[in-house]
């Protein structure tokens, strides 16, 4: 699991302890009534949100994975995260973000729908047809 | 058969060993091999020396011979000679044909082809047959390219050495024990051992580019946007680009050009005009004594630290001097937090990823494990079709892209790729190119870094940041390490500005035609008498 939750206060920010990498910037569930998510981030320059929890992980990523795929795979993924925080050290503040390379602007073409001439090879890849429908199995409400 | 295209070899047939303490020099300019493939065989089916026919028979007789030892290929076309006799018809009957006629063209598995399975290196797609041709393969058959086949990779690019696919490892032409590079090794090798005349790949971190160093062939990584995207099958949009492969310069550009250009169906793709990047490939026969003088090169200090090898470094280093020969003036620079692009670039890749992989469900295309609902058959679909690889970077990402993480992971690294985007701009404003290693390595044995992924990660150093920055690069083979049979090769990589593909091809095409001593074909198909 991802260790013990902090509780948010509406006004201060709070820090959860005892991760590998001393102070930490924090995920926040609100735990009152209304059950808020607030986000709150800090400006220390060293934080980690914990340890990665695979089986969550795995969850969130529609990948079903087994007992030994779990063992295999969390420190192998560990280690990478890890590696990773040595980004937290650089000093980055004010420096935008860059969402990719390029500096070309608005490049869409106009919103009017425009059928595909290869439908039928669309529909013979799909795994589960029957016209004029793509089958699924049901789904299952876990709440 | 192809023998009768070629001008009779002036160069010693074998090949020296490289020895780190003798760079390759300049030698006089005499008959050498022509400069392009491709023009030759325009030239040999227009003058009706050989017929489309002819030549692909030859092709494919030694792709037959070698695919065994190689394994570069997942599918091969059935369609190949009937193309081909299409050319013949059309040259016979005196009509047009395009440019690249007749030049059989190896396509990368990530890269959708309509009349041939594309799977990504993936079992998840194994037997998926895409209802559309990626823009770019269009365009090769648009100009009468014939398509090979597709070549193999580690899965949806995810990788350094093809052992990452989920259906064969590829072999390096240079030492069957070794690794192709990748992850467009099928790519790489397939040129190399001359299975093909030219290939395309993808590089999202250098895919194209350490491949082609492995192999000792060209590979070309253009500007993010120059070329089209639409049918590559997404691993880090941000990131991704398609690039090329070739024997020589000459013919690398002239696929460049085939597959540049504005596509409406990639938004991300640029309208800026395309040069005419073929038009510059004359002999050198006539060139002047420093043909490049006045370039300014930048030589990226950081590349050539501890961990890089010291043969490698002494065939960089001799790649300078050799282009100081040539009237280039050469200074080391310094691009700081040269270091950070790695941990950058493999954030944004996985977390990018989780994002595009998320696709691969089991549902519209695809393989599909049945369940009895609809999670599970997400799950299972998925658990099934994905590799270890690809399932650690998927997991990787969505740690990084949790909710409240974005801050900590994803949004640091693109603050970090402004930092490397701006210090790639300054030293560009000062130098004309860049230029570094593509690989700390040669090639090394197949297994040898499997499993351990940091280890694999960290020979990307030298070639991630020009993907954040989204800036084009050019490998092309410069020298020989020991090892294998007969040395094993290592690439130059030279950097330039924003869509200065142009200058790039220029000046490698230089620099290839002007380095004696140092022919790049393997020892696989030494033997073979066109080479």
């Amino acid at each position: 699991m991802m260790g013990s939750r902090a509780v948010c206060s509406r006004i201060g920010l709070w820090y959860r302890k005892g991760s590998s990498f001393g102070s930490s910037k924090v995920v926040i569930v609100g735990n009152n009534n209304k059950n808020e998510l607030r986000r709150c981030s800090t400006t220390t320059a060293r934080s980690s949100p914990g340890p990665p929890d695979v089986v969550r992980l795995a969850e969130t990523a529609r990948i079903s994975l087994t007992p030994t795929e779990v063992e295999e795979f969390a420190p192998k993924i560990g280690q990478v995260i890890d590696w990773f925080g040595q980004l937290q050290d650089v000093d980055l503040d004010s420096i935008e973000p860059a969402i990719r390379a390029d500096t070309e602007g608005n490049n869409l073409r106009d919103d009017i729908p425009e059928t595909f001439e290869n439908r039928g090879a669309m529909i013979a890849a799909v795994p589960s047809y029957e016209e004029p429908y793509i089958r699924v199995p049901k789904v299952l409400n876990k709440e | 058969m192809l023998s009768t295209l070629h001008p009779p070899r002036s160069l010693s047939s074998r090949f020296p060993r490289y020895i780190s303490s003798l760079p390759v020099t300049l030698c006089t300019l005499t008959a050498q091999s022509p400069p392009s493939q491709i023009l030759s065989i325009r030239h040999a089916l227009l003058s009706r020396h050989v017929t489309a026919t002819q030549l692909a028979e030859s092709y494919l007789s030694r792709l037959r011979l070698t695919e065994p030892h190689l394994r570069s290929f997942l599918h091969l076309s059935d369609a190949v000679s009937q193309q081909a006799s299409r050319i013949d018809e059309l040259i016979a009957g005196n009509e047009q044909v395009g440019p690249l006629a007749g030049v059989l063209v190896a396509v990368k598995d990530n890269i959708c082809t309509a009349d041939m399975p594309s799977t990504g290196g993936s079992r998840v797609l194994e037997g998926y047959r895409p209802p559309f041709d990626a823009t770019a393969v269009r365009k090769i058959k648009e100009l009468g390219g014939i398509v090979v086949g597709k070549t193999n990779l580690d899965e949806f690019g995810m990788g350094s050495t093809t052992e990452g696919s989920a259906f064969q490892v590829t072999a390096n032409p240079w030492d069957v024990s070794r690794v192709p590079g990748g992850s467009s090794g099928g790519s790489a090798a397939a040129v190399s051992a001359r299975q093909c005349v030219v290939s395309l790949g993808s590089d999202t971190g250098g895919s194209v580019r350490q491949p082609a160093s492995f192999c000792g062939v060209v590979g070309l990584k253009p500007t993010y946007g120059r070329v089209s995207r639409y049918g590559l099958m997404a691993y880090a949009s941000s990131l991704d680009v398609i690039g090329c492969f070739g024997s020589s310069i000459a013919d690398t550009g002239i696929l460049l050009h085939a597959i540049s250009g504005h596509d409406r169906l990639d938004a991300t793709s640029s309208k800026r005009e395309v040069p005419d990047f073929a038009s510059q490939f004359a002999s050198t026969d006539f060139l002047e004594s420093k043909p490049l003088k006045g370039l300014r090169v930048g030589l990226i200090r950081e590349t050539l630290d501890d961990g890089v090898d010291s043969g490698v470094i002494s065939a960089i280093r001799g790649a300078a001097l050799h282009l100081e020969d040539l009237g280039c003036s050469v200074s080391e620079i310094s691009l700081p937090s040269f270091s950070l692009g790695l941990p950058a670039y493999y954030i944004l890749a996985a977390s990018e990823s989780s994002s595009n992989l998320s696709r691969y469900d089991g549902v519209r295309y695809g393989n599909q494990v049945t369940a009895g609902e609809l999670t599970s058959l997400y799950g299972d679909s998925r658990s099934k079709g994905f590799g270890p690889e690809v399932k650690r970077r998927i997991l990787t990402g969505t740690y990084a892209l949790s909710a409240g993480y974005y801050d900590a992971y994803y949004k640091r690294a693109q603050q970090v790729r402004t930092i490397i985007r701006k210090s790639f701009k300054a030293a560009l404003d000062e130098n004309d190119i860049l230029i570094s290693p593509a690989a700390p390595s040669a090639a090394y044995k197949i297994g040898e870094k499997k499993d351990d992924p940091l280890a694999m990660y960290a020979g990307d150093i030298m070639t991630v940041n020009v993907n954040l920055a989204g800036l084009p690069a050019l490998v092309l083979p410069c020298g020989f390490v020991e090892g294998g049979v007969a040395g094993l090769p290592v690439g130059l990589q030279m950097i330039g500005a924003a869509f200065d593909e142009e200058k790039l091809l220029k000046v490698g095409h230089i620099f290839e035609q002007t380095l004696q001593n140092c022919r790049f074909v393997p020892p696989l198909i030494e033997d073979d008498s066109a080479w």
